[in-house]
């Protein structure tokens, strides 16, 4: 596991990053969520020791990280950047060669993951003539290159269209092994709600959540969604003592549950009206993170 | 155990420079200048006298043994002149006419000619007269019966100079001022591409992973030792040109005179070089993009011109003095080594203030490029560099 512990960052005498701590478990796939300026750059480049921490800690395993364990970090810095005039294949080896990677193993690893990316024809060619958006999956493949124990990505996401955005996820997906820890930042949450387990979300250098997504949802009453069939009208779940309702209109409704299981709430809406349809009202990952940051 | 880190680096600022086309370009660009230098000179200096001279009768090679000696014996050491049997002056026109001897000595009446083509060498014209005229002079003697050793009494002209080693010592002097311009070019040459190959991982942001995957020492080692062996690459290169060319051009000599000079210049190359790019490399580490290297790379021209006009022009005191200098040493005590005798605890001093300055300046650097390296958005001053913490 990674871990951050009160980490603290100043500059010139701002606090920018001010006592945060999480987990990034294992396994799973850690959103990393805050407006601009939140201080998730600044955590993440502490993370991998590119920058140092005013205060706290970064910790691997219960242990304070080694250079060795950072080492096998694989990390995607916020400012994309490789070497313009160096060629693809090449330059994924000799990332993966700084990593510690043996010449050869590293040459067939690029191969497999520019293959996967769909960049293999190109391996030859100097980065600067890829396309913006080939730019960034190389980039992406060398954070992969040298098979790391633990991703940071600052952003992965930004900049892609929507089906590089599915090949991105679907990469992540295999790459992403039991014990891995990953920890990715986005303002995209629709885009972080589909993809990640768990949720960290900062605002003005504080934590102000974290956890599994599910832990998050689950923190308010369960609201549920009914539609009456035929045309009835909903307004008259008023008087069902099971809901509070919150909001009808036509035979449409939105209820909160006052007590007992959603079954038996589900057999007491029956007995007033025909129910065609029941469902619990999922909250968005934004409205989440709106009630957090207020 | 995999490979280092800073040979990782070292590699691929090799790799990256013998793959520019301009760097090779200049490198074959020099060698052929080298090369067409010592062409020019031997062609100018036409190397030792050697003629061809036809001759009728073959006793008249007594004549020109005769001249050759007397061109040997008034500065042209080497000086040869070959005879080529002809049967008749029709036929030893005929090779003159063809070009394949340069003069032919011809019986007349009433002594010799000298017959040429379009024109006769001077010395050639001048030895085979006095050797005709020798000759004639002796066999007159002997049938007049007269004392020929007493009529040439008191006629000797000898000849002495005051400086007799002069061509060598200039020859020498443009060694010394080769080795501190070959110096001067190289360090700033590759000096400004240390900088700029930094600036340019801090411009495409590539700094950022590299930071995250090896400590930014290892960096810095890499480009050091990469591009100290591309310059020392280069150099040995002209050197071996140059030693090749003195001896191919006949200066056996003065290569045996210079070996030891040259042997330390390749050494205070190095120690030079590696102190002078840890500071190139900061230069880099400060600028933030490639416009900004024009100002940070100010003092390291400074540290390299100064000490360049010094060699050049100041006197021999002067440079004995700043010649324990660091990078002064480079340019100026393998030269001061060509052109004579230097004490051995002088290069001893400089020797070890060179190495303890390039000590002093890769620590210093190391630790402004660590500082500096990762900060992006504006030039960062020195000043500012060394009041940053980590």
């Amino acid at each position: 596991m990674l871990s951050v512990l009160g980490l603290t960052r100043d500059y010139d005498g701002t606090t920018v990053l001010d006592d945060v701590s999480f987990d990034v478990r294992p396994g799973r796939m850690t959103g990393f969520v805050g407006a601009n300026g939140a201080g998730k750059t600044t955590t993440m480049r502490i993370i991998v020791g590119v920058l140092a921490a005013t205060r706290g800690s970064v910790t691997w395993g219960g242990e304070p990280i080694s250079v060795e364990q950072r080492r096998r970090i694989g990390y995607l810095p916020e400012e994309r950047g490789l070497y313009p005039k160096m060629k693809v294949h090449e330059q994924l080896v000799y990332f993966a060669r700084l990593h510690g990677r043996a010449t050869a193993e590293a040459a067939a690893r690029a191969h497999e993951l520019l293959d996967r990316l769909g960049l293999a024809e190109r391996a030859g060619d100097l980065l600067e003539t890829l396309s913006l958006g080939n730019q960034q999956r190389v980039q992406v493949a060398a954070a992969l290159m040298h098979e790391p124990e633990a991703l940071v990505m600052d952003e992965p996401f930004s900049g892609l269209d929507p089906i590089a955005v599915d090949a991105m996820v679907s990469l992540l997906r295999d790459e992403v092994t039991p014990h891995m820890p990953v920890l990715f930042s986005s303002h995209q949450l629709e885009l972080v709600e589909g993809l990640c387990d768990d949720l960290v979300i900062l605002s003005h250098g504080r934590l102000v959540a974290a956890g599994s997504v599910a832990d998050l949802r689950g923190r308010e009453a369960d609201r549920f969604r009914v539609v009456l069939a035929g045309d009835a009208d909903a307004s008259t779940l008023r008087d069902v003592p099971e809901v509070v309702l919150l909001d009808a209109r036509g035979p449409e409704a939105t209820v909160e549950l006052r007590d007992g299981p959603p079954e038996e709430v589900l057999r007491a809406l029956q007995s007033v009206a025909p129910v065609a349809e029941f469902a619990r009202v999922v909250r968005p990952l934004a409205q989440i993170y709106r009630e957090a940051v207020q | 155990m995999s490979t280092p880190v800073w040979r990782i680096v070292a590699e691929r600022e090799v790799s990256t420079r013998l793959r520019d086309k301009t760097f090779v370009g200049a490198t074959i660009f020099t060698m052929l200048f080298l090369v067409g230098f010592f062409v020019v000179i031997s062609v100018v200096d036409g190397g030792a006298e050697e003629y061809d001279v036809a001759i009728t009768q073959p006793a008249d090679t007594r004549i020109l043994d005769v001249a050759q000696a007397s061109l040997r014996s008034t500065g042209s050491e080497d000086a040869e002149i070959t005879a080529a049997d002809a049967v008749d002056a029709d036929a030893a026109e005929a090779l003159v006419r063809d070009g394949d001897v340069d003069a032919a000595l011809l019986p007349t009446g009433g002594g010799y000619e000298i017959v040429g083509d379009e024109g006769i060498g001077a010395s050639l014209r001048a030895a085979l007269a006095s050797a005709v005229a020798s000759q004639a002079l002796t066999a007159n003697a002997a049938e007049q019966d007269v004392d020929l050793d007493a009529l040439n009494a008191d006629t000797q002209v000898g000849q002495r100079l005051l400086d007799p080693n002069a061509e060598e010592s200039s020859a020498r002097s443009g060694v010394a001022f080769a080795f501190a311009l070959v110096f001067f070019i190289t360090a700033l040459g590759f000096g400004m591409t240390i900088a700029q190959s930094v600036a340019r991982e801090k411009e495409s942001r590539v700094v950022e992973i590299l930071a995250a995957a090896v400590p930014i020492r290892a960096l810095l080692w890499g480009k050091i030792i990469g591009n100290t062996a591309l310059a020392l690459g280069q150099v040995l290169l002209f050197v071996t040109i140059g030693l090749v060319g003195l001896a191919v051009t006949g200066r056996g000599e003065l290569l045996a005179g210079i070996s030891w000079a040259v042997a330390w210049y390749v050494a205070f190359f190095v120690l030079g070089f590696v102190a002078l790019a840890a500071l190139w490399s900061v230069a880099g580490a400060l600028a933030s993009r490639q416009e900004d290297l024009q100002s940070t790379t100010l003092p390291g021209q400074l540290i390299l011109i100064v000490p360049y006009f010094v060699s050049t022009l100041a006197s021999d005191k002067v440079q004995a003095v700043v010649s324990v200098l660091p990078i002064v040493s480079t340019m100026v005590m393998p030269g001061r080594m060509a052109q004579g005798e230097v004490p051995w605890w002088q290069v001893a001093i400089a020797v070890l203030v060179t190495v303890a300055a390039a000590v002093a300046f890769v620590r210093v650097g190391s630790r402004l490029y660590e500082r500096t390296l990762l900060r992006t958005g504006g030039r960062i001053k020195y000043g500012e560099a060394f009041r940053l913490s980590d």
